[in-house]
């Protein structure tokens, strides 16, 4: 077996090791032989951050919300320890969530195109017979997605504050925190089944993007023509 | 303290409830009087020593009262206010405590499973076993009773001394009351009696006297003879007592739905993948297109 040396200098990297994901270090947005880097280790480290947060949050709320999954409290060790954690992951989830805003934000721009994805839109893409050829770094959906996750951190953490000390706040705010901390998470929890299905299993080569990395060639260019081209340099293509 | 003898009627947080033994046990219920009692604490001292809560300093706050509120170790107290009434001025005094409704707020809001538990007799009692200490049961109470205890990080109320009624002894606040404005007995003799007694205070000039035994949490385990029922804010008291909509929104209509558009979600992703499978590249290096337009 070939030795790697440990002196070797900073940046080079021995050949057995994965060029792309040391590259995507520090970089992303360019290509690395037949991969392209999607997100850079920040990116990917905010990202674990506020979905680690989000599951453990769940975890650890919805034994609270209902008996029905009063098996979850076991997990971290009964429902008073739920009652104890589960806010202080709401606060993690909430300031990660506001790391990965100002991080995403400038990518996040609307246009005309992309609000057309609250509609029809959205259920045309999920039967792949919507015309993509524009579609940047992000599409529609993923841009919504973002707004939304980020209204969601919002909306939790004010329910959240008054639902963590009920008895600092009066009957009003504590009833109106209860409906809108319970109508925030559904309508999130919904969407992030979306966002990982979307992810994993309805679009092959996408989880790469969040582990190391990278995405294929191929890839970017079927999902993200507009961001192959811009990346790769190569002109628009024959449809 | 959780009683080993009665059955419980409704339990918080479970998904089934009722009474399932042959035993029928009637409701009881406390009876106060507001227009007899004297305002001598004499059962601020009992329930303090029978429920072995600590004594507490008494603060001065240019009243007859001898806490501002309820607190966690102080479960009854006599409120006092004064009124201007009949050209004059008129002191009004009531045993504040919990009211052991038959529909009860707390109960319904509590996440944890037998934290809040109803008896076949109607007494609503904290499990402190159970409590998470979440606070979502003082939400819940129209009357603003359970109280958070800093050094158990528990709710806590007064408990309408199960201890004691499950033997068959009076409430400890009951049994020391001086002027009989405090009776124990069967929900149904304790109205009587408050009805009684508001036919004499009418008789006796006080047209608006009433039995406060509110209608919104289906009455409570706590009657009082107000001798101004028009006026039931002058004894700190809500006028119409509800649980709050919130909590019930939130039970009722907030949690059923919910749970199908989690599991409609999940079933949703599920079909759709078996519907349209992967969304793959195509082969071809020059279409872009995804090519499943029929």
């Amino acid at each position: 077996m070939r030795e790697i040396s440990t002196r070797a200098p900073l940046g080079s990297a021995p050949q057995t090791m994965d060029t792309a994901v040391i590259k995507a270090r520090h970089v992303e947005d360019v290509v690395v032989g037949e991969e392209i880097i999607r997100h850079r280790l920040l990116s990917r480290v905010i990202h674990w951050t506020v979905a680690v947060s989000m599951l453990l949050s769940l975890i650890t709320g919805l034994p609270i919300w209902t008996p029905i999954f009063g098996w979850m409290a076991f997990l971290v060790g009964g429902l008073a320890v739920c009652r104890w954690l589960h806010p202080w992951l709401g606060i993690v989830f909430f300031a990660s969530s506001v790391w990965m805003f100002a991080h995403w934000a400038k990518g996040m721009g609307m246009s005309k195109d992309d609000w057309a994805w609250i509609g029809p839109r959205l259920f045309l893409y999920m039967k792949a017979e919507t015309d993509d050829s524009q579609v940047g770094k992000y599409n529609g959906g993923q841009k919504i997605f973002f707004f939304t996750s980020a209204l969601a951190a919002l909306a939790l953490v004010a329910s959240g504050v008054v639902l963590w000390f009920p008895l600092s706040f009066g009957q009003e705010p504590r009833g109106v925190s209860l409906i809108l901390h319970d109508v925030t998470f559904i309508l999130f929890t919904a969407s992030v089944i979306g966002h990982i299905y979307l992810g994993t299993a309805s679009e092959p080569g996408t989880f790469t993007a969040m582990t190391r990395g990278v995405v294929s060639k191929k890839w970017a260019r079927f999902h993200h023509p507009r961001w192959y081209r811009e990346v790769t340099g190569e002109k628009a293509q024959r449809f | 303290m959780p009683s080993q003898h009665l059955e419980i009627r409704r339990s918080s947080a479970s998904l089934r409830g009722g009474e399932t033994g042959i035993r029928q046990l009637p409701t009881v219920s406390k009876y106060i009087d507001t227009s007899t009692c004297i305002g001598c604490k004499a059962c601020e001292v009992a329930c303090q020593e029978w429920n072995d809560l600590k004594t507490q300093h008494t603060q001065q706050t240019g009243t007859y009262q001898t806490m501002p509120a309820l607190a966690a170790d102080y479960w009854n107290l006599i409120r006092f206010d004064e009124r201007e009434y009949d050209g004059g001025v008129t002191w009004l005094m009531r045993k504040d405590q919990c009211m052991h409704c038959a529909d009860p707020g707390c109960l319904a809001a509590c996440p944890a499973p037998g934290a809040i538990v109803q008896y076949s007799n109607g007494i609503v009692d904290v499990n402190p076993d159970q409590c998470i200490g979440c606070g979502l049961c003082a939400t819940g109470c129209p009357f603003d009773v359970p109280k958070f205890h800093e050094n158990t990080g528990k709710m806590a109320k007064c408990t309408l001394c199960v201890d004691r009624v499950e033997v068959s002894l009076e409430p400890a606040c009951i049994k020391a009351c001086p002027t009989g404005c405090l009776q124990f007995g069967t929900k149904q003799d304790m109205v009587a009696l408050g009805e009684h007694r508001v036919a004499q205070l009418k008789a006796n000039g006080f047209a608006h006297a009433t039995l406060y035994d509110p209608p919104g949490v289906k009455g409570t385990g706590v009657v009082t003879v107000l001798a101004h029922g028009d006026h039931p804010e002058w004894y700190g008291l809500p006028r119409d007592p509800q649980v709050p909509w919130s909590v019930s929104f939130s039970k009722r209509f907030l949690r059923p739905l919910g749970l199908i558009a989690i599991f409609g979600t999940i079933a949703g992703v599920f079909g759709h993948f078996l519907r349209h499978g992967p969304k793959k590249p195509p082969d071809s290096d020059t279409d872009t297109q995804p090519s499943t337009r029929a």
